[in-house]
Order: C-alpha cells, then sequence, then structure tokens
C-alpha cells in the first residue's frame, strides 16, 4: 500500500499562550503535511515554537486555532479520553528528559503504557523483555533508572515509546542530555525506526539529525520557513560577527 | 486499565513513600480506634443497662387501667371499686364486656383482672407480722401472669396464697427491742399464715377481718413488683372490699382497677399496648421505659462516634494534604501516564486508590486498635465495677466495653470512603491536569 501524503495534516495552527499579560505566539498559522513513513526533523532556534508543534501533533496540548489531523483523525475535536486512546494506540513518545518512573524498573518502565489497555501482565512482560533486548539492554532489565546511564534511560524511553508498536513517533530533543556517542545511538535507533515503516518526527537543535531526515521543517518566530529562509537567518548572527 | 493493575500500581506507589504513608496512617489510626472504643463503651453501657432492666419485670405484660377521660382524674386508681363510677362520654371503663375486647386482639394470650385490697392488710405469722402489697388477679393459676414459683404452685384458691421471694424479708417482731437482733426471714412455704384486714367504723373504732390462709407457693425472683406481692383469688379480694365500703361491687357497672394483658411474644407488646390505647384505655408496659433507655443509648453512641470522627475528620485532612503533595511531586508523572495513554479516569482511579489505600491501612490499624484497646478497657472496667459492686451491693456487671463485630468491619469502610473522599479533590485535579502542562512542570 502506498504512503499516506497526508498522514499529518495541520491547517492554519495557531498556538498562543498569556505569559505574564503578553500575549506569546508560539505558533501563528502553520500548515503543513506530512507523509507516512517519512523521518521529519524540525527546526529552529530556541522559541520558535519546535516543541508546541510536537506537543499539538501528540494531542498533548490544545490549539487557539486551526485544525489537525493525524491518520485522518482530527484531533483538535477529540474529547480528553478520545485523545488518551488515539494516543495509546498510534503514537510513542520519546522526551528529552527520559521521563522514566523512578520507583520502577527498565523493565516495569517499559510495560507501563500497556497496563492502560489492559493488556495481560505476562503479555507486558514479554513485549518488554522483547523491546530491551532490541535497545541493548536486556541485562539492565531490572535496574531501576538510578541505576542507567543517560544513554541508557533514553534507550529505555525508546523502548517504551514502541511498546504499543505505534504508527508515529515523536521525539522532542532526544539527544539534549546525552553525550555524543549516545546521541548518535539514539540517533541511529530513530532512524532505524523510520526504517522499519514508521513515521518518525523529531523536533531537535542538534544539527546532526538532519543527515537522517527524509523530510525537514524550519521554524522561525512559530512560522514555517523554507529551508534558506531558514539558514539565512540562523546564520545570520555568525556572519554579522564573524563577517562570514 | 484492570482493577488488578491498578490495585498493584497502588500498593507500589504507597511504597514509595512509606514514610508520608505511615504518618498520615497513623491519623486514621487515632481517628478509628477512638470510634471504635468510644461506641463499644457505648455499646457495652447499653447491654449492661438492658441487663438489668431485662430482669426487672416480664415485658410482655401490659398494666390496663380504665380512663376516666379529661376532667375524670385520668389514671387514678379509685379505691376498692366500690364508688359506683359508670361509664360516660369519655369514660372507658374495665368492665366484662371491655375484657372481652381486650381478648379479641390479636397475639394476646391472657387478659386478668387485677384488684387492690382497699382496707389495711398485714400478715401475721407465729409473734411476726409483715406488710406487702396484696392483689386478688382473677386466674386460679399465676403461671397465668407469667410468674413461676421456686417453692411449691402457683394455684390460688379461699384458702391458699402465693407470695412473692422477698415478702418473707419483711416480717418483724413488733415487740422487739431496742438494741434487740432481729429475727431471721421465716420460711413461710407450706405453712399456715393469717391474714388480718382492717376498717375503721364512724367512730374510729378499727374492726379486723382475719383469714387464715396456708402458703402453697413462693414465686421465683423475677425483679418486678411481683417479689414483694402477695397474691389471692380475686374473689376474695372483691369480698374483703365489699366489707370495708359497706357496699356491693358489680365490676359489669364499675370495671376493675386495672387488668394486666399479656401478649404472646414481647416483638408484639408495642402493637397490643397501641391497640389498647386507640380503644380508649390507658396502657403502660415496661417495654417503653426499656425503649427509652435504649434510645438514650443510640443517642449516646452517636455523640461518642461523632467525637471520635472528629479525630477522623483530622486525619481526613491529613489525607487530603499527604495526596496534594504527592500530585505536586508527581505531576511530571502524571504528564507521562497521559503522554502513554492513561485517560482522565485511569488518573483519577489511581490517586483516589491511593488515598483509599492511605484509609485502608489507618482503618485496619485503627480497628484492630480499637478492638484490642476495647477488650482492656473491659477487663479493667468489670473489674473495677465488680469491686463497687462488693462494696456498695448490687449486681457485678457481665459487660462494660463490647465491640461487636459489625463495627471494625463498618469503621475499615468508612476509613476507605473518607480516604475517597479526601483524596477527590486532589485526585480531580490530577485527572484534569493538561498533559504539556504535566509534562513541562518543574
Amino acid at each position: 500500500m502506498n504512503p499516506n501524503p497526508s498522514f499529518i495534516r495541520i491547517v492554519g495552527l495557531q498556538r498562543r499562550y498569556e505569559m505574564g499579560g503578553t500575549i506569546v505566539r508560539a505558533l501563528d498559522g502553520v500548515d503543513i503535511d506530512i507523509a507516512e513513513r517519512t523521518f521529519t526533523v524540525v527546526m529552529g532556534p530556541s522559541g520558535s515554537g519546535k516543541s508546541s508543534l510536537l506537543y499539538l501533533l501528540g494531542g498533548l496540548d490544545r490549539p487557539t486555532a486551526g485544525e489537525i489531523y493525524v491518520n485522518g483523525e482530527r484531533l483538535d475535536q477529540m474529547d480528553e479520553n478520545a485523545l488518551a486512546r488515539f494516543r495509546r494506540k498510534t503514537m510513542g513518545f520519546i522526551f528529552q528528559s527520559f521521563n522514566l518512573i523512578s520507583s520502577m524498573t527498565a523493565l516495569e518502565n517499559v510495560a507501563f503504557p500497556m497496563q492502560f489497555s489492559g493488556t495481560p501482565a505476562a503479555r507486558r512482560n514479554e513485549r518488554a523483555k522483547e523491546l530491551l533486548a532490541q535497545v541493548g539492554l536486556a541485562d539492565r532489565a531490572q535496574h531501576k533508572p538510578s541505576e542507567l546511564s543517560g544513554g541508557q534511560q533514553q534507550r529505555v524511553a525508546v523502548a517504551r515509546a514502541l511498546v504499543n508498536d505505534p504508527a508515529l513517533v515523536f521525539a522532542d530533543e532526544p539527544t539534549g542530555n546525552l553525550d555524543t556517542q549516545s546521541g548518535v545511538t539514539i540517533m541511529q535507533m530513530l532512524a532505524d525506526l523510520h526504517k522499519s515503516g514508521r513515521t518518525v518526527l523529531v523536533v531537535t537543535h542538534d544539527p546532526r539529525m538532519v543527515r537522517f531526515a527524509t523530510n525537514k521543517i524550519f521554524l522561525l518566530d512559530g512560522k514555517a520557513v523554507s529551508e534558506a529562509e531558514y539558514q539565512a537567518v540562523a546564520l545570520e548572527p555568525l556572519q554579522a560577527n564573524f563577517g562570514g | 486499565m484492570k482493577f488488578l493493575d491498578l490495585l498493584r500500581l497502588v500498593f507500589n506507589n504507597l511504597s514509595r513513600r512509606k514514610a508520608r504513608v505511615a504518618l498520615t496512617a497513623i491519623g486514621v489510626v487515632i481517628g478509628t480506634s477512638a470510634v471504635v472504643i468510644l461506641v463499644s463503651l457505648a455499646i457495652g453501657l447499653q447491654m449492661n443497662a438492658n441487663e438489668q432492666l431485662y430482669g426487672i419485670g416480664d415485658l410482655s405484660l401490659i398494666n390496663v387501667m380504665p380512663s376516666y377521660g379529661g376532667g375524670g382524674g385520668g389514671g387514678m386508681i379509685y379505691g376498692g371499686g366500690g364508688g359506683g363510677m359508670t361509664e360516660t362520654g369519655d369514660t372507658k371503663l374495665l368492665t366484662n364486656n371491655a375484657l372481652q375486647e381486650l381478648r379479641a386482639i390479636p397475639n394476646v394470650v391472657s387478659v386478668i383482672p387485677r384488684e387492690y385490697v382497699s382496707a389495711n392488710v398485714f400478715v401475721t405469722y407465729k409473734k411476726l407480722q409483715g406488710y406487702s402489697n396484696v392483689y386478688g388477679v382473677g386466674t386460679d393459676d399465676l403461671a397465668n401472669l407469667g410468674l413461676k414459683t421456686q417453692q411449691g404452685n402457683s394455684l390460688l384458691s379461699r384458702s391458699s396464697i402465693v407470695i412473692g421471694y422477698m415478702v418473707a424479708q419483711n416480717f418483724m417482731d413488733p415487740n422487739q427491742r431496742p438494741g434487740q437482733e432481729p429475727p431471721p426471714p421465716p420460711d413461710l412455704y407450706d405453712q399456715q399464715v393469717q391474714l388480718v384486714f382492717a376498717k375503721y367504723d364512724d367512730q374510729g373504732n378499727e374492726i379486723r377481718k382475719n383469714y387464715s390462709m396456708r402458703v402453697v407457693g413462693v414465686l421465683a425472683e423475677s425483679g418486678s413488683e411481683a417479689d414483694y406481692s402477695i397474691y389471692l383469688p380475686l374473689d376474695l379480694v372483691k369480698s374483703v372490699n365489699e366489707w370495708a365500703s359497706n357496699t356491693t361491687i358489680n365490676y359489669n357497672k364499675v370495671g376493675y382497677n386495672e387488668v394486666l394483658v399479656r401478649a404472646s411474644d414481647p416483638d408484639h407488646t408495642l402493637e397490643i399496648r397501641d391497640q389498647i390505647t386507640a380503644m380508649g384505655f390507658q396502657a403502660n408496659t415496661m417495654l417503653d421505659f426499656v425503649q427509652g433507655i435504649n434510645n438514650f443509648y443510640s443517642i449516646l453512641q452517636i455523640v461518642l462516634g461523632g467525637v471520635g470522627a472528629i479525630a477522623l475528620l483530622v486525619a481526613a485532612i491529613g489525607i487530603a494534604n499527604t495526596m496534594a503533595m504527592s500530585i505536586l511531586e508527581r505531576t511530571r508523572e502524571i504528564g507521562l501516564m497521559k503522554a502513554v495513554g492513561a485517560t482522565n479516569r485511569d488518573v483519577l482511579s489511581l490517586f483516589l486508590g491511593e488515598a483509599a489505600g492511605i484509609g485502608f491501612i489507618g482503618g485496619l490499624g485503627g480497628a484492630a486498635l480499637g478492638w484490642l484497646l476495647g477488650q482492656i478497657l473491659n477487663v479493667v472496667a468489670i473489674i473495677y465495677l465488680a469491686q463497687q459492686a462488693a462494696a456498695q451491693g448490687g449486681v457485678p456487671p457481665s459487660v462494660a466495653v463490647y465491640t461487636p463485630i459489625w463495627l471494625p468491619v463498618f469503621v475499615l469502610a468508612f476509613s476507605i470512603f473518607i480516604g475517597m473522599l479526601s483524596g477527590l479533590y486532589p485526585a480531580l485535579r490530577a485527572a484534569n491536569m493538561i498533559p504539556v502542562l504535566a509534562l513541562k512542570y518543574e
């Protein structure tokens, strides 16, 4: 079956916050189509609206205006419980700060999301072990997050994101808290997820991620811009200071 | 989420914060144990009172008296029945026809008239003299009044009487000199005694009438007025009263002083009493008194339970505080739960479960501690009250603090409910958190 060219579609997406009496336009009328089974990297400087975009696409936040479609479902009109079920079935999340539950072992953290779908414990453990083996942590299954390195914790988080076998994986600065080698490992894992047929969307500052991307989105001040515009603005301060 | 998974998660989350959960649960332990002890104490007091009260008389017996209407001095018992009072508009006399009406009430097993002696009366036995209530009853066997004998039988005749358990205790020597040892109570069973009735003529001269009677039975102790009474056949008392008042008594016209109605079972006593009252008579039963006492102890239970509940209320605030703190600390975890597919209901169930868990731990500890302290208090109180009873007279209590099985069960369920109620607001806050804000919470 051919990939859906509008697996993710957003139309006129706006997200405004009120901070200290002033309105912040995190996203200011963004229109994007993302095809199925692509590796999309969203780039932009701090405050450009990258993370806001990811959270809106993940149904973790509500837009001020605009429409969000994922796999044909309109997210911005779903109620909280429908969104929760949609996330559970369709999406996996990887966060910069890992967000593992400190009292649980690696195995329990990976199996955790399956509890909400009512999967039996034996099946949950079997699946979690399988995924920990895939991310190279089979021998650390009974270790708690505090007993794992940052890279290992993020690998546990990757395994957790995959436990419900989602079609779409979101990663928010997945290498932001990692050393260089661990960052590369995670990038390679995300690339492998894409190769296995998943749609991957990564929000990052890390320019190394671009080489894995099949699709790039550049954001500046809450608006989607072309790579040329982005390069011009992003490199402008360097050129001004160093005459490059 | 499956219920077992929820329970496991609740258990794990509570285990993560052992010290805080324990401290919060101690508050619940204090509150619930206070409820258990105080309510047990009130129940013990009630049982103790009932133990004493149930001995004071037959609870299936109803004393029925005529009604003399609004202006007739309602409830006053006229002396001797010879007064020629007849039935008028509001007056309801206990005539033989009225007795037939009473017998027709369902669950009534006997309707027996009882008359007082209107003359002065005392009993003599050898050199001793005794004073007692003397009644004439319209039955030849006192068993029909529910009275039992400890010696002899309960059958009455023109020459035989049955006396109460304490009657012999009231005999004394009229010639006893000051400082002289009083004679021991006589054993009157199967003895011939003299019943002496006295009246005064117009000149103030005493006129006596003696009856020689054999004591055919001594009643067993009942704790009621029967212990101090002497029972004669009704006909004999009627003739004494006619002699005393110089009139002829026709019960069909003037009615009886009092009628004793017996219900088949104490459960029917009140309904029969109500029917008799509806017929226009006055009716009293010991059960009214017992019920009044029971109502008092029920109120005492509520009041003492309420005092304990104040401690539980303080504990509830502790649970709410602990849960609010926990939710604040675990905000990112809540965000994560939502990101990986937990519904608002899953989050609500988890935090309500944790609050209920604290209530359960505290309730279990409190119910056990309350029961244990109640047992200890019971032993100590019984020893103390038995010493008091020995020193001051009276029956030592068999129970002072009693914990019925429903009480710890109720208290445990109630503390779980209190836990959930206290955790409701924090849990609702957790359930309604916006995922992105929870995930970004610092």
